[in-house]
């Protein structure tokens, strides 16, 4: 029976179109472009050209795109970086409570290095407040951070609302896009975007690369220090493979993100529509409508996430959970719990996320076996036959 | 090792638990550990016949080990007279199980725990003991922080106009009946109301407990209100469960406290 993946959120296959292009880039033309040989030059213009190629995914300008090793080191620069580099306009940070755990951890370190952190609360549907926000901001605010949209339950923030009001008030605003990439448009023109996270195994490209994007006139000190590359703001190597599968990844999505996107938002709303109704005491977490169209995210009262995900394993379906018992620090989801859950009902979380090698019966599947499973767990469990008492 | 890498018999246990169910009758005990805050809840039903444990039974809420621990523990013991069953350890169930990943051990692994809680309550009624059952204090939260920073805010005394609500996440302090009336409209205007209760359970006539299972309000028992929380107006609240005295945030925009 096909192995059903549906957790294209934690990590994507590579797209063979993009192996393809970086397979010279092992051997033939394995280049440092730094030297100044010709051998070297072939290597800068694949540096440069494939700068252009991200540039123009996200409507900046070539000398605006920063390459890292991911986009957990883009945001580490974008945060760290921003703020030591600007704390002689202020010391303080705006979050929001829904961030990746990257950025979470990355404001505490800037808390320990002497900053201030306000995080912003969300609504129930996961989402950011822009009132809020403003009532946030102070004039020692020099960085916004708020997530493009979320990777565990898929709601989309107000971004261009954001980039709006912090262009008003002069503060600079990051976002870590790696949730958005590949399921919408990303234009850092139109959204007042001053610093961006992208991942390359987000729009199916190798993992181990990453953009930093930072517009012109913004400055950042560099965490990594070194042989200069970058404009001496991420120095080491060019990672030339790497980059080249980004830019080959990001052109092949550029043309096929609206056809794809509506092919998911079909598994989507499928998923949804049939798991609410087939599962009595289930329900939908993250918002009605502003969500990826990749992200069906569930709720089954009763049951722990673990238990599904288990059993879900044995019949072939590859899902994540909110659940703190597959965590590294046994904790539910700070996103769930931001949302207005207490810790039982996170535990009750199970995550589909779609994404370009899904067919149409991967679906189906996840329709046929989650009711099935939810209910033989249900029947073990003394919570939910409490209930039914 | 990750936290769901199984051994073959954990993975077993979990697919195929042994001796689900529960038991009933005057020579039945009942252990219950764990919290469903925590993620795991478990209830041991031991049937004793000449102070030997004749049949087990169990209940789970958890993830795989705590299942899979649940399922052997009721194994271990059938057969065994009391005593040889209150010196079955966590670590004898975890090593009849081939092991369990380490972050497991305590979290998942209470089985035992609920086997012990079972024995000492069978034992006790035994000798006529009397044992400490579930019954709380009453009580509101009149005394919790930030009430009357937060008044037009989001704290509200009294609920005049329901449709004020929409949308909005409520948690609503149970301090009689009145409370649990203006519960249970607000969630025919709200999809999440929240209702806390420093009490095991709710006490009050058969009207409003129907009207109430059936309102979807999400029940937070032996759960006290501790502080209000917010910038400018309410954004959460902290909690204090009783029970495992733990507190945590619980994010809501509305708290409701009727006098």
């Amino acid at each position: 029976m096909r192995e059903v993946y549906l957790d294209y959120q934690s990590a994507k296959p590579v797209d063979p179109r993009v192996i393809e292009e970086m397979m010279p880039y092992f051997h033939d033309l394995f280049g440092n472009p730094s030297s100044l040989h010709k051998v070297g030059d072939v290597a800068t213009d694949a540096l440069e050209q494939s700068r252009k190629r991200i540039a123009k995914f996200i409507n900046a300008d070539d000398d605006e795109i920063l390459f890292t090793s991911g986009a957990t080191e883009s945001s580490n620069m974008a945060l760290i970086g921003y703020a030591l580099k600007n704390k002689k306009k202020g010391n303080h940070i705006v979050i929001s409570e829904v961030e990746h755990i990257s950025i979470h951890n990355i404001a505490k370190y800037l808390v320990s290095l002497g900053f201030e952190v306000s995080t912003v609360p969300v609504d129930q549907f996961g989402r950011v407040r822009v009132e809020k926000l403003e009532r946030r901001l102070t004039d020692k605010t020099i960085l916004i951070s708020v997530g493009y949209a979320s990777n565990e339950i898929g709601t989309v923030q107000p971004i261009a609302e954001i980039g709006k009001l912090a262009k008003e008030r002069n503060i600079a605003f990051h976002t870590d896009a790696v949730a958005a990439e590949g399921l919408i448009d990303l234009d850092v023109e139109r959204d007042n975007i001053d610093l961006m996270s992208l991942s390359s195994n987000d729009i199916y490209g190798p993992k181990g690369v990453g953009v930093l994007y930072m517009k012109k006139g913004y400055r950042i000190n560099p965490l990594i220090i070194g042989g200069g590359q970058e404009r001496g703001l991420r120095s080491g190597t060019e990672n030339m493979p790497g980059i080249v599968g980004m830019s080959a990844a990001a052109d092949i999505m550029a043309k096929e993100m609206p056809s794809e996107v509506e092919r998911f938002r079909g598994y989507r709303d499928k998923a949804i529509t049939h798991i609410l109704e087939d599962v009595p005491d289930s329900h939908l977490n993250g918002h009605p409508t502003e969500r990826l169209a990749s992200n069906a995210h569930f709720r089954f009262d009763g049951i722990e996430g673990e238990g599904m995900l288990l059993s879900l394993k044995d019949l072939g379906v590859s899902v994540s959970t909110g659940s703190a018992c597959t965590s590294k620090t046994l904790e539910p989801s700070h996103t769930l719990i931001a949302t207005g859950l207490v810790h039982e009902e996170a535990h009750g979380s199970l995550q589909l996320s779609f994404g370009r090698f899904n067919i149409d019966s991967d679906v189906d599947r996840a329709i046929e076996t989650i009711p099935q499973i939810v209910a033989r767990l249900r029947g073990l469990s003394p919570i939910y036959v409490a209930r039914r008492r | 090792m990750k936290s769901t890498q199984y051994s073959k018999k954990v993975l077993d246990h979990f697919r195929n638990p042994r001796n689900v169910g529960t038991l009933e009758g005057d020579d039945v005990a009942v252990g219950k550990v764990g919290n469903p805050i925590c993620g795991d809840l478990m209830e041991v039903f031991i049937k004793v016949k000449d102070d030997r444990i004749v049949d087990a039974k169990f209940m789970t809420f958890g993830c795989g080990s705590a299942i899979a621990t649940s399922s052997m523990t009721t194994e271990l013991v059938k057969g065994m007279t009391l005593e040889q069953a209150m010196e079955v350890t966590r670590e004898d169930v975890a090593s009849e199980l081939e092991g369990l990943p380490p972050i497991k051990m305590h979290c998942s692994n209470l089985a035992a725990d609920a086997l012990h809680e079972a024995i000492k309550r069978y034992r006790a009624r035994m000798t006529g003991e009397v044992i400490p059952g579930e019954e709380t204090q009453a009580g509101g939260a009149e005394c919790a922080i930030g009430k009357e920073n937060y008044l037009g805010k989001g704290v509200y005394l009294s609920v005049t106009n329901p449709e004020d609500f929409k949308e909005k996440r409520v948690l609503v302090v149970h301090t009689g009946d009145k409370s649990l009336e203006t519960a249970i409209e607000l969630s025919k205007h709200t999809g999440r109301v929240v209702l806390l209760t420093p009490d095991a359970q709710i006490r009050t006539n058969t009207k409003l407990k129907e009207d109430l299972e059936a309102s979807g309000i999400k029940i937070l028992y032996g759960s006290k209100l501790l502080e209000i929380r917010g910038q400018d107006e309410v954004e959460k609240v902290l909690v204090h469960n009783l029970n495992e005295d733990e507190k945590y945030d619980l994010f809501v925009d509305a708290v409701v406290l009727i006098d």
